[in-house]
């Protein structure tokens, strides 16, 4: 091959790059590969192919996220099976998946979803069924493997407090997160609902065990009486640890990965307690008609299970592993920031994805109606 | 329009505009009344539904006031830019650019750090003993109305700059030489003949302010929930995308009608 080849072949690879995450249309990528070697020789020589050429793509929210799936699940799964994994981290919400499959043209092989979405998108016919043949059921925590997705990984919405303030004396509660006559200060709470309404009825004195199906009237009105304590609904983690690292917010609801963040990172001026805490499954979902096809995608899925990756991702991500037979390889000292530690487990409740998939959409709408009123 | 010719010059560019907005925007409509069920259903609930209506209040009145503001500091800003001495000129200059080419993420993580509870505003006044608690200044709408601000004074400067670039010096003179005292020569001669270019500034301000995402977001604290950010809820976490369409497609039109009313206010002064 010409060395000229060489630059041309890299500039289509590029093309094909933008193609595949959603960048550029296919059309426009056949279009500018023409314009590259002219539409014979790109015929002739083939394209860099798009679809079901030995290339997943995973997508997942961004951030660290990227780089650590990359290490611990990507990189590991190319050497096994020569498929490629690309990360892209653009978030994989409800209604972007529904996007990508309605697009008649889904660049997305497996997404790092809700399992309540991917639930409720399967049921619509979006999402490809878990292959339990290929997934191992065994490999999961029991209850935590669904039709359409098969959980990857766990994280908490946890009660975080300023140790600063309250050091001697601190929440051992919900129900002190939404006392503020004795824990002063303000507030921090997720922004799109979830582990909040558990959190308002546990505070408003529901037992865990009492918490399905939610009892949205109550959990609205305690927020209605609540709300004037909260400083900011955050959006997105970075912001939640901002809150408490510049002392904005006194107590704050927020996911135990950034949690632990926040507890290593102040040396224990911001720490975080177990109980009551909200735990909630990261889930693996294919979407249907992937260009990757379902079989290698659910191979990546089954690979991923693999308890050495996930003590990967515990380390760089604190995700709680989805398989048990993680918990023990995580050094005992670190133990602590295992949402799904047996000990940390016992504390909390575990979110109920089906009560979810049912009410989310109209329960988010309700919720912010009163956040924003 | 009787010259035809700018026409065929312009039409390459409006078939551009038509495909690249239009077609897809045609969808959009398409999905307002087919989803999840063919019917004006969702145009009903979007105009009946409270939660929908008061983010259509609150991005209205935001907006206003946020214009408001914007184009008064931006005549104050554009006057120094034009009018002053050059020293004055040039560190005007600067003032507008700067701030205009830094983006507008960091620019709400910028009001943040200022502005928050323990940010530096408030630490410097409870420091120096002024205030005793802080003032809530950012996360609420208060928040992102400066930020706003912020963003659009240098949109608002451009067209007043270029409309007070184009008074006649000597109008201004003559007014004075008739006996017009200063502050008359102002309001009464330089103020009407920029109109065109505050009118402008207020569309421009406007039209921009009603399409903000990442401010609102940043700064209000997830309250201040405005109608781009409705929109991309209604669309990727709540998966309602019939709704969110028919969103999209009131405010295309209410904009649309906006700018129709004013063009209509503007041309029969710039025909005289």
């Amino acid at each position: 091959m010409k060395p000229t080849d060489t630059f041309t072949d890299d500039q289509l690879e590029l093309l094909a790059d933008k193609a595949r995450q959603g960048k550029i249309s296919r059309r426009k990528f056949t279009q500018l590969g023409a314009a590259l070697l002219g539409s014979a020789a790109l015929a002739s020589r083939g394209m860099p192919a798009l679809a079901a050429d030995g290339q997943l793509v995973f997508v997942s929210w961004g951030g660290d996220a990227v780089d650590a799936y990359d290490d611990a699940y990507g990189k590991p799964f190319e050497e096994a099976t020569g498929i490629r994994v690309r990360q892209d981290g653009s978030g994989p919400t409800e209604g972007a998946i529904q996007a990508q499959f309605e697009s008649g043209n889904p660049t997305w092989d497996i997404v790092d979803a809700d399992a309540f979405s991917a639930e409720s998108l399967g049921k619509k016919g979006m999402i490809e069924p878990i292959d339990y043949d290929v997934v191992d059921k065994s490999k999961m925590r029991d209850g935590f493997g669904w039709e359409y997705s098969a959980s990857s990984y766990f994280f908490s919405y946890v009660i975080a407090y300023d140790a600063t303030k309250f050091g001697d004396n601190p929440p051992t509660s919900m129900a002190d997160f939404f006392d503020t006559e004795q824990f002063p200060g303000k507030r921090a709470m997720y922004k799109w609902g979830t582990g909040v309404w558990e959190a308002l009825l546990m505070g408003d004195g529901v037992a865990q065990a009492d918490l399905y199906p939610l009892d949205l009237e109550r959990a609205h009105n305690k927020l209605r009486d609540f709300k004037q304590h909260v400083i900011s609904f955050w959006g997105n983690g970075a912001e939640s640890q901002t809150l408490m690292l510049n002392g904005e917010a006194s107590m704050a609801l927020i996911w135990s990965t950034r949690a632990r963040l926040l507890d290593q990172d102040t040396d224990g001026d911001v720490k975080f307690i177990w109980q009551d805490g909200v735990i909630s499954p990261g889930a693996m979902a294919v979407i249907k008609g992937n260009p990757g096809g379902s079989d290698a995608a659910m191979k990546f899925i089954a690979s991923a299970q693999d308890p050495e990756k996930q003590l990967v991702m515990f380390d760089m991500l604190s995700q709680g592993p989805a398989n048990p037979a993680t918990d023990d390889l995580i050094p005992e000292d670190e133990r602590r920031f295992n949402p799904v530690a047996p000990d940390n487990y016992a504390q909390q409740v575990a979110l109920d994805v089906a009560w979810y998939e049912e009410n989310y959409g109209d329960a988010l709408n309700e919720y912010l109606a009163i956040v924003s009123a | 329009m009787t010259n035809i010719r700018p026409m065929i010059l312009l039409a390459p560019l409006l078939m551009f505009l038509s495909l690249a907005y239009m077609l897809p925007f045609a969808g959009v409509i398409g999905w307002s009344v087919t989803i999840p069920e063919p019917g004006l259903q969702n145009y009903a609930a979007a105009l009946t539904d409270p939660l929908i209506l008061s983010v259509f209040w609150r991005t209205l009145r935001i907006c206003a006031v946020v214009t408001a503001i914007s184009v008064a500091m931006g005549y104050l800003l554009s006057l120094l830019w034009v009018r002053g001495t050059p020293l004055v000129r040039t560190l005007t200059e600067l003032c507008i650019l700067i701030p205009f080419w830094i983006s507008v993420l960091t620019r709400a993580f910028g009001w943040l750090a200022l502005l928050s509870s323990r940010g530096l505003l408030n630490g410097w006044l409870e420091g120096l003993g002024i205030i005793d608690d802080p003032l809530r200044l950012v996360r609420n709408e208060f928040g992102v109305i400066v930020g706003m601000v912020h963003f659009m004074i240098p949109f608002a400067v451009f067209p007043l700059a270029s409309a007070m670039r184009n008074v006649d010096e000597r109008v201004l003179l003559a007014a004075r030489g008739m006996g017009a005292s200063r502050t008359r020569t102002f309001w009464q001669v330089f103020v009407p003949m920029t109109a065109a270019g505050i009118m402008g500034a207020a569309l421009l301000v406007f039209v921009f302010a009603i399409g903000f995402f990442i401010t609102p977001a940043i700064l209000g604290g997830g309250r201040s929930v405005m109608v781009a950010e409705m929109i991309y809820l209604r669309i990727f976490q709540s998966p309602d995308w019939g709704l969110a369409a028919a969103v999209s497609v009131i405010l295309m039109v209410a904009i649309s009608a906006l700018l129709a009313l004013l063009l209509k206010q503007l041309s029969p002064k710039d025909a005289k």
